[in-house]
């Protein structure tokens, strides 16, 4: 009876034992096996954008919606110290030809922003001309952005209800060449960034940024007011004593980052 | 568990020490009770667990006083001894040393159970869903795993020490009984052991006493 009781017991001990290595197994430790390739796995859709006439309701035309975007910019106060931001609250997608520079009293666009293509997939059709007015830089310190600022970079001062597009007040960027990326799902953009700066005559630079795509995707599903988005991020970096600013102020590298947003409203 | 770090690791102390003693002291009279060996020797097996049990508890006090270096005061070992009942009844089991208390060998496996039960109290928590952590319940089962193996070792070196011990006893026994007093250090004849020995050895014997190392040509 008492052999019985403790092969019972012996019985009960292991089932206990067994049932506790099973539970607390977690496989948590376990080598993950080696990734197939160190190349980044990149899934590309098709996706087609393109601006049209901007027609409300029209879902295949995608329009920039200027008041969700932001073109933002920073650099090394005083060349050393941490950075120095602050955002242009006037730009748009639009090329400017010689006759629109000039002032538009609207507190609207200016011009259409239908200056861009997206291809998701083929990027040597994708394009973007864009602009900021330089004047309507606002880094929170209203007496520097109206003030010295305005010296730095030789813009002229701000008209209400007026966008300035003349040459001195703006800053242009014009893509010559997207690429794929072959190390992120993003592109390589090429592009001319033109201003004039402090100098007497609009000066032009060639300069590399990159693109990232936002993927599309669908606002307030189910509804009848259901509609898309997506988003571009651009990010370059120039050196703005190639056009002639002269100020210690800030570092020689300005970095600009330009979110954009569009819809199919 | 408690919420305090200290705490938990005294207790993976002495889970470590003694939760797998249970799993050992049934496994070893399952054995033995379907095992016949030589000369009784499961039931001298049989015996020694409590005293295997006892050895593991110096150990752990051992490793206590270890921690405790080189501040023995009260304060210090009230500080270090968090779960004071809990570790003074792990401390107890050196008792078992006592041959009176190890003769009762159920107390041994009464005495590991405490421990022995920390481990199914998490397991049961797991199961019952009051406990998220499964890393507990994971820590718990990798110091039981190494308390088997060290109780295993524990058993094992008294059976050696108990074999050794009986295997001597009985080689003294026997050379009493043939005469032959080779475990003394005594040189038989015909037995060279130096060269002066070999010019001798058809007329002397020389004895050697091991305790001294006294000779005694016969």
């Amino acid at each position: 009876m008492k052999q019985r009781s403790e092969k019972i017991l012996l019985a009960l001990l292991v089932i206990i034992s067994i049932t506790g290595y099973i539970t607390s197994c977690t496989h948590e430790n376990q080598v993950l096996p080696p990734p197939a390739t160190n190349t980044p796995v990149i899934n590309r859709g098709s996706g087609v954008f393109l601006p049209g006439t901007l027609t409300v309701g029209d879902t295949s035309q995608w329009k920039f919606d200027q008041v969700h975007c932001s073109v933002l910019w920073s650099g090394n106060y005083l060349g050393a110290a941490g950075l120095l931001t602050g955002r242009f609250n006037a730009f748009g997608i639009s090329s400017i030809s010689t006759a629109q520079k000039m002032q538009y009293v609207t507190s609207g666009q200016p011009l259409k922003d239908t200056s861009w293509a997206f291809y998701e997939n083929d990027p040597t059709k994708t394009y973007f001309n864009g602009y900021v007015q330089m004047n309507t830089s606002n880094t929170g310190e209203p007496g520097r952005d109206g003030g010295c600022y305005l010296g730095y970079v030789s813009a002229p001062k701000i008209i209400s209800g007026t966008q300035n597009l003349i040459d001195s007040n703006i800053a242009v960027i014009k893509t010559t060449q997207v690429v794929l990326d072959p190390n992120s799902p993003g592109y390589i953009v090429t592009m001319v960034l033109t201003w004039k700066g402090l100098l007497a005559a609009p000066h032009d630079t060639t300069i590399n940024g990159t693109l990232s795509y936002v993927k599309r995707e669908t606002v307030g599903a189910g509804t009848a007011s259901a509609y898309d988005v997506f988003g571009l991020q651009l990010n370059f970096t120039f050196n703005c004593r190639s056009f002639g600013m002269t100020t210690t102020e800030i570092s020689d590298a300005i970095t600009v980052q330009c979110n954009m947003n569009f819809n199919n409203k | 568990m408690g919420n305090n770090f200290f705490v938990y690791v005294q207790q993976l102390e002495m889970l470590a020490f003694f939760s797998g003693y249970p799993l050992i002291y049934f496994l070893i009279r399952f054995l033995t009770h379907n095992v016949t060996l030589k000369n009784g020797w499961e039931a001298r097996i049989v015996s020694i667990l409590p005293f295997a049990y006892a050895l593991i508890g110096s150990l752990y006090l051992g490793l206590q006083l270890k921690n405790l270096y080189p501040d023995y005061t009260i304060v210090n070992i009230k500080y270090r001894f968090q779960q004071t009942y809990l570790n003074i009844w792990a401390v107890m089991s050196i008792l078992f040393w006592i041959p009176a208390i190890s003769k009762k060998q159920v107390l041994s496996i009464l005495h590991s159970l405490i421990f022995f039960f920390l481990v199914l109290r998490d397991l049961f928590f797991q199961f019952a869903g009051f406990s998220q952590n499964r890393d507990i319940l994971k820590n718990d089962m990798r110091i039981y795993t190494v308390s088997i193996f060290l109780n295993l070792a524990a058993v094992t070196v008294l059976a050696l020490l108990s074999f050794l011990l009986s295997f001597r006893k009985k080689s003294q026994h026997h050379d009493t009984a043939t005469g032959d007093p080779s475990w003394l250090g005594m040189t038989m004849p015909g037995k060279k052991t130096t060269e002066s020995d070999a010019k001798t050895d058809s007329m002397q014997i020389k004895v050697t006493y091991p305790h001294d190392n006294s000779q005694l040509y016969l």
